[in-house]
């Protein structure tokens, strides 16, 4: 990981039709090339609304982003053959095989058919799909799904993906491949932008962790010196309590 | 280039893994074109296909009789059963069998008809001449009249055809009347027998003539109507299907996902479109070759196709308004039943006031100008003018012209939809 900014937030602030509040309000953010980033906060804190806009799904009511160098306003095709999303919803095609998803995705992206058959191929190999390559994803579990979600975002090598929930609803094994497949990743220099209900997973992946309550960075750190700043926190989910309140939220 | 391509290719496996969905794509069309041309054969048929049961009563049994019997028979429009008797019991049952549908028409020509025709005849000769003559003795001359009885049922167009037939032989078997008494009394006058026959043959005769070469002289059957008309209602159907898929893409996070990739939303739906525009010309394609082959082996028309450029291009013109209009359906409604319902009464409404179940030229004024705004009325009227009237490309352009504007209409209707959910 360097020091060197990979994704620039300058004051973005989103407004949902007919809501006064906004779900991003006035929000500032760097992050770096080959970190792992995770954004926490509970439910309706904005989260998902941020990393859609990052990733092009929504349009921001004002500020700036700069990814990669280039204005997200301006550059939006090239920073989107740059990035790599993984959605909290599995977005694969119940009535195609894994390969022809991930063959359609990739191909999207340009790659060429050589290179993205041999990836497909390494990818599958690699998070234990590999003999369910031509089968119907209508088939696959929970968890398989997840992982293939997974692999038909980061098969252009993209420098930047964006998570959210990569491991939700599924078991702890399924967990433990994503998250080295997640480690693995970021060793080549990948950059990392993730969001969880799961503490645990953040506090084991994440190099840093940016902690947003109604739509507002409320702080931003390491998981250790998250925990070492809140007094009588022991743990990433303590420091979480004491900064957002245990109060229930709406979605 | 190539990302729509991949894309096309992902629409095909996503089609063909769909089996239920494709058999109704096809079976649903070819089961109505089927099903409503067999049902419709009869009230579409012209009168010389379709013929009308008729049941004389003769008391007459003169010449009047004879000639008005002679003349429906050799008519081609009616079917006809004679009751030559003077008593009152036929002309009772005859009536009863009208009144219970076995005969749609009842005539009957009363004793004495001849006769009273004769004397009418010479009394309009006699005052065309300057002095008196001795003919025939002079009978009372009131009207002749011939009783007309229907079946209840009887559609009113019906009954004025069989009556205008019925008054034209009535005035042939007159007009002989008069041409044999204005004989009779020239050979009274010149003491001479003339031995002249009334001529058969009408003076004016009614010739019918091409409106240009091109016309393909092919005549309106159900055929010729139901095979376009139901074609064109399948291919608007497909705006379910299409629906479905751009509404199940959206929801299952594909389309979200597509669009956090480098690919225009115009080559997403121009992938989608290619490939339902296919489906079209096949379900078409099918359609006509039905038409061909399958209808005249039900004792149907066979439908008659004189060019099949024009007819390709008017189907792909109509395949591309029902694919855009699928387009923009689905992406509109937020839900696979608000499309369902909406898809499919709408192309329900648009097809009976385009004319898809019963031709245009027979709706009401008010109707017939509602029908200008419906897609399938342009493509009905464009394969009209490919199949009876033979037109070129040139001359079709009009239709594929208004069916591309609404193609092109619904396509930015679609980004209008897809931006402003964007905005939301």
């Amino acid at each position: 990981m360097t020091n060197s900014n990979i994704l620039e937030i300058h004051n973005l602030t989103k407004y949902y039709k007919g809501k006064v509040e906004p779900a991003v309000d006035n929000l500032s953010l760097n992050i770096f090339k080959g970190e792992i980033f995770g954004l926490l906060g509970p439910n309706g804190a904005g989260k998902t609304t941020t990393i859609s806009i990052l990733c092009s799904l929504l349009k921001p009511s004002s500020g700036k982003i700069i990814v990669a160098g280039l204005d997200l306003n301006h550059h939006l095709n090239e920073i989107k053959s740059r990035i790599g999303v993984v959605a909290q919803d599995i977005a694969l095609y119940d009535k195609l095989t894994a390969y022809e998803n991930l063959y359609y995705f990739g191909r999207l992206y340009n790659v060429d058919k050589h290179t993205l058959n041999h990836k497909i191929d390494f990818f599958l190999d690699r998070l234990r799909l590999k003999n369910y390559k031509n089968q119907k994803i209508r088939n696959f579990s929970g968890g398989m799904k997840r992982r293939i979600n997974l692999i038909a975002g980061v098969l252009h090598d993209p420098e930047i993906i964006f998570l959210d929930e990569p491991t939700a609803g599924i078991d702890v094994q399924t967990r433990s491949v994503i998250r080295d497949f997640l480690l693995e990743l970021k060793s080549k220099d990948t950059t990392l932008i993730y969001t969880s209900h799961l503490i645990d997973d953040a506090q084991k992946l994440c190099d840093r962790i940016g902690i947003i309550d109604y739509g507002k960075l409320i702080t931003i750190g390491s998981p250790g010196q998250l925990i070492e700043e809140q007094m009588d926190c022991n743990s990433l989910e303590d420091v979480l309590l004491v900064l957002t309140g245990r109060n229930l939220r709406e979605e | 280039m190539r990302r729509l391509i991949v894309s096309i290719y992902k629409e095909f496996l996503l089609l063909i893994r769909d089996i239920e969905g494709i058999a109704l794509l096809f079976l649903m069309p070819i089961t109505l074109v089927i099903v409503i041309t067999l049902i419709q054969d009869r009230s579409f048929k012209n009168v010389f296909e379709s013929k009308i049961e008729v049941v004389i009563i003769d008391s007459d049994s003169d010449s009047l009789g004879f000639s008005f019997r002679k003349g429906i028979k050799q008519s081609q429009i009616f079917n006809v059963t004679e009751y030559i008797s003077q008593d009152s019991v036929s002309l009772d049952k005859a009536r009863q069998e009208v009144a219970e549908g076995k005969y749609q028409i009842g005539i009957y020509i009363p004793e004495h008809t001849t006769q009273k025709i004769k004397a009418k005849a010479i009394h309009l000769v006699r005052e065309q001449l300057p002095f008196s003559i001795n003919t025939d003795k002079e009978t009372a001359i009131s009207p002749a009249i011939i009783i007309l009885f229907f079946d209840p049922i009887t559609k009113e167009s019906f009954k004025n055809l069989a009556k205008s037939k019925l008054t034209e032989f009535a005035a042939q078997t007159e007009t002989q009347i008069i041409y044999e008494t204005y004989s009779r009394v020239i050979d009274a006058l010149t003491n001479q027998s003339s031995q002249v026959n009334y001529p058969g043959e009408p003076i004016i005769r009614f010739d019918e003539v091409m409106v240009s070469e091109y016309t393909s002289g092919i005549t309106p059957n159900t055929v010729q109507h139901n095979v376009p008309a139901w074609t064109i209602f399948g291919m608007f159907l497909i705006c379910i299907p299409i629906a479905g898929n751009i509404i199940k893409e959206r929801n299952d996070g594909c389309l979200a996902r597509l669009k956090t990739l480098p690919i225009s939303y115009l080559t997403i739906i121009t992938g989608k479109l290619i490939v339902f525009i296919i489906i079209c010309l096949i379900q078409a394609l099918l359609i006509i070759l039905i038409g061909m082959y399958l209808m005249p082996l039900m004792d149907m028309p066979k439908l008659q196709v004189t060019n099949w450029l024009t007819l390709f291009f008017i189907t792909l013109a109509s395949s591309f308004a029902a694919t855009g209009y699928g387009i923009v359906i689905g992406t509109w409604a937020s839900t696979q039943t608000q499309a369902s319902i909406f898809g499919s009464v709408s192309t329900v409404i648009l097809a009976a006031i385009g004319g898809v179940w019963i031709p245009v030229t027979v709706m009401p004024d008010v109707l017939r100008s509602v029908s200008e705004i419906s897609p399938m009325n342009w493509s009905i009227q464009g394969y009209y003018s490919v199949f009876l009237r033979s037109v070129t490309l040139i001359e079709l352009l009009p239709q594929i012209t208004k069916l591309m504007i609404f193609y092109a209409c619904c396509t930015l209707l679609s980004l209008f939809f897809r931006k402003y959910q964007a905005n939301k």
